[in-house]
């Protein structure tokens, strides 16, 4: 039987495994991040020196965090909602030779995780963060979220959103990620080569990927597809458009946290010795 | 000498040898309590500053390095939790120290690191509440020790009492939550915290350290792990060994697995986690006593108050001639009942007393309940009994 090439790297069988089915939704899109990330960790494995353990998921609570949760066949840990950057950032104190990645959602990300959002990207901590933002709460019934445009009807705004919304990419790249960039689930090859390219970087990175929950906006997958292609403009085309600009937004790499840290430690023992 | 080191502005490692010495030492519990921790193999240090627990903190921050560890100060104290879950699961020894406020921004995490069977540990620096109360000395957290967090998890807790308590218990708390795989708590109080006494470190070889049980001990195989299964303590792999671990805080079966939820794997998970502490209280739980033998009454104590306490006792016997015995809990939780009603047959009255309008008293009184006339509560707030205090209450209660 034919099957999908990244189911290798899902529990399917075996005696920690019968994790299928997903419980996304049918056309949502943090199945096609899910496999987005999966082909660009499945290159990065193939290089020589690199090793399947050496890769940790880390998420909190939503549905994109779900995509951790237990059906990855890789170490991992799905933890508190908002939590998932601090405990990341816990990972990499104990053993920094780990490569971290982070699935997360907005509203996980930049609401109740808004603060270890900022001081993650701050300390340039070696995490690749891929945020699956598809501007609303998904898991609880579609709810207003930070990245939710304005006037939007949604269970908890019932006469429109007051609030305007976040631009993910300008807030980490203020905070000081040293790599960041925008793409949607429209878009599979440009997020692929991003995700490898953060998590290449060492440092702080952040993939923010526009996505569609057909469920909530009520709308069928295809269409809304069509819409994230539609809305959004390459970066280098965005300068007198309304459109969502997408591409890479920011790339400078600076001194990553372990490292820094590492240097003290080299000083410590020096004193002893 | 540690203070030497805490003299020093830069990199204070110069001397010879990084653990603390063995021998006789003047030290504050705070400097006691990281001490322990690194003589029991503490790796990383997370936290967030706060009154009366930030000289742990600072001293952690110094001392470190030296060891190759590491230490980070978060953003607040929910981060620094987490960031203790995410150590923990990649194999270090980790611990925070807070006090009561940040005590309970951290219980989300305590019970999310109940369930996934994450060994660290919290100390908790104790102040009066509520709201920021203020920042002497208090037992107002013992409650929230055990109750504090959602849902029905158990916690193991220990309450020092000195100096050397601080030392001890520090390497006490670490080998038991890696025996059991499981957070536990010191609940401290700001007196001993910032107590400073004599210590005396033991020649460090004779110290007993406990590490977690991992599968590749057990010869147990990536494809045949079960991460929460094996044993009532399951094996727990590191991250990077290749046991592709998934830590889980929802509902789940010994795999781990969340997607065949029934009321059974619900239950079996939960009694599990209940047996493994509840179940196993009389091993983990320690019990001081005195004066037992030919006691009318009893005082019940922990903490600082167990040094006011103690001399209270002796004076009201042999001054007074009342016939008082002593009990000091080491451990608080789980709290060791069988353990305390074996150590009394009949007596007239339990005497409490707590640095807070009494807690603590409540399990005493269940535990007590047929072999005591009375318990009274002896409460105080925002400062230890004076002995005077406690004599008064005594001989009252036992004359009246």
């Amino acid at each position: 039987m034919l099957k999908h090439p990244m189911l290798k790297y899902i529990r399917e069988e075996g005696p920690a495994g019968k994790r299928l089915p997903f419980i996304l939704c049918p056309g949502c899109g943090a199945g096609q991040v899910l496999n987005y990330t999966l082909h660009a960790v499945d290159e990065i494995i193939n290089q020589p020196g690199v090793k399947k353990e050496d890769f940790v998921f880390i998420s909190g609570i939503g549905c994109s965090s779900r995509l951790t949760s237990h059906y990855l066949n890789f170490d991992s840990g799905w933890t508190l909602h908002g939590r998932a950057l601090p405990v990341a950032t816990g990972v990499l104190l104990a053993n920094p030779k780990l490569k971290v990645i982070v699935f997360t959602g907005d509203g996980d990300a930049a609401a109740i995780g808004g603060n270890h959002f900022i001081h993650a990207f701050r300390r340039n901590i070696n995490i690749t963060v891929i945020c699956v933002n598809n501007g609303l709460y998904g898991m609880t019934g579609g709810q207003v979220a930070p990245t939710t445009q304005p006037f939007t009807i949604t269970p908890t705004t019932p006469y429109g959103n007051v609030e305007e919304a976040f631009d993910l990419c300008k807030l980490a790249t203020v905070a000081g990620a040293s790599y960041v960039s925008r793409w949607t689930t429209a878009h599979p090859f440009q997020t692929i080569k991003a995700i490898k390219k953060g998590i290449a970087n060492k440092g702080a990175s952040f993939i923010e990927i526009l996505s569609q929950c057909p469920v909530h906006e009520h709308k069928t997958p295809v269409e809304m597809i069509n819409a994230l292609k539609g809305m959004t403009v390459s970066i280098d085309k965005s300068m007198n458009s309304n459109k969502i600009p997408v591409g890479e937004f920011h790339f400078a790499p600076r001194p990553e946290w372990t490292e820094r840290y590492e240097a003290i430690i080299e000083k410590c023992n020096e004193r002893i010795s | 000498m540690v203070e030497a080191a805490v003299k020093e502005k830069k990199y204070p490692g110069n001397f010879r040898r990084p653990y603390i010495k063995a021998g006789r030492h003047y030290l504050e519990g705070s400097e006691a309590c990281v001490e322990g921790a690194l003589v029991a193999g503490l790796k990383v240090y997370a936290g967030y500053p706060i009154t009366p627990a930030s000289e742990i903190m600072e001293h952690a921050s110094r001392r470190l390095p030296q060891f190759g560890g590491r230490f980070i100060q978060m953003e607040d104290e929910i981060s620094a939790a987490c960031a203790l879950i995410g150590a923990s699961w990649a194999g270090a020894k980790a611990m925070t120290a807070t006090s009561s406020p940040g005590f309970s921004l951290m219980q989300e995490a305590i019970s999310f690191s109940i369930m996934t069977e994450t060994p660290l540990l919290i100390v908790d620096v104790q102040r009066p509440g509520p709201g920021q109360g203020y920042i002497t000395t208090s037992q107002e957290d013992v409650m929230q020790a055990r109750y504090g967090h959602h849902g029905e998890g158990p916690i193991i807790a220990l309450a020092p009492s000195s100096v050397q308590d601080m030392f001890e218990l520090t390497i006490e708390a670490f080998n038991l939550s890696e025996k059991w795989r499981t957070p536990v708590l010191l609940m401290v109080e700001e007196t001993v915290a910032h107590l400073r006494e004599q210590l005396i470190v033991p020649e460090l070889d004779t110290i007993e350290l406990i590490k977690r049980k991992k599968p590749q001990d057990l010869n147990i195989s990536p494809e045949t792990y079960l991460p929460y299964g094996h044993d009532i303590v399951p094996p727990m792999a590191n991250f990077g060994e290749g046991y592709n671990i998934n830590h889980v805080g929802l509902v789940h079966s010994e795999d781990g697995n969340v997607s065949n939820y029934s009321l059974k794997v619900h239950r079996e998970n939960i009694d599990r986690l209940h047996q493994k502490i509840e179940g196993n209280v009389n091993e983990i739980a320690r019990i001081e006593s005195q004066f037992l033998d030919d006691c009318d009454h009893v005082l019940i104590c922990y903490g600082s108050v167990a040094r006011t306490g103690l001399e209270a006792v002796k004076e009201v016997r042999e001054v007074h001639g009342i016939k008082i015995g002593f009990i000091r809990l080491v451990t608080l939780w789980p709290f060791p009942e069988e353990k305390l009603r074996s150590l009394i047959s009949k007596v007239k009255n339990v005497f409490v007393p707590e640095m807070n309008l009494g807690m603590i008293k409540h399990p005493i009184t269940e535990a007590l309940r047929d072999k005591c006339d009375r318990v009274i509560s002896i409460p105080e707030i925002g400062a230890l009994h004076s002995p005077e205090k406690l004599i008064d209450q005594i001989i009252k209660g036992s004359t009246c």
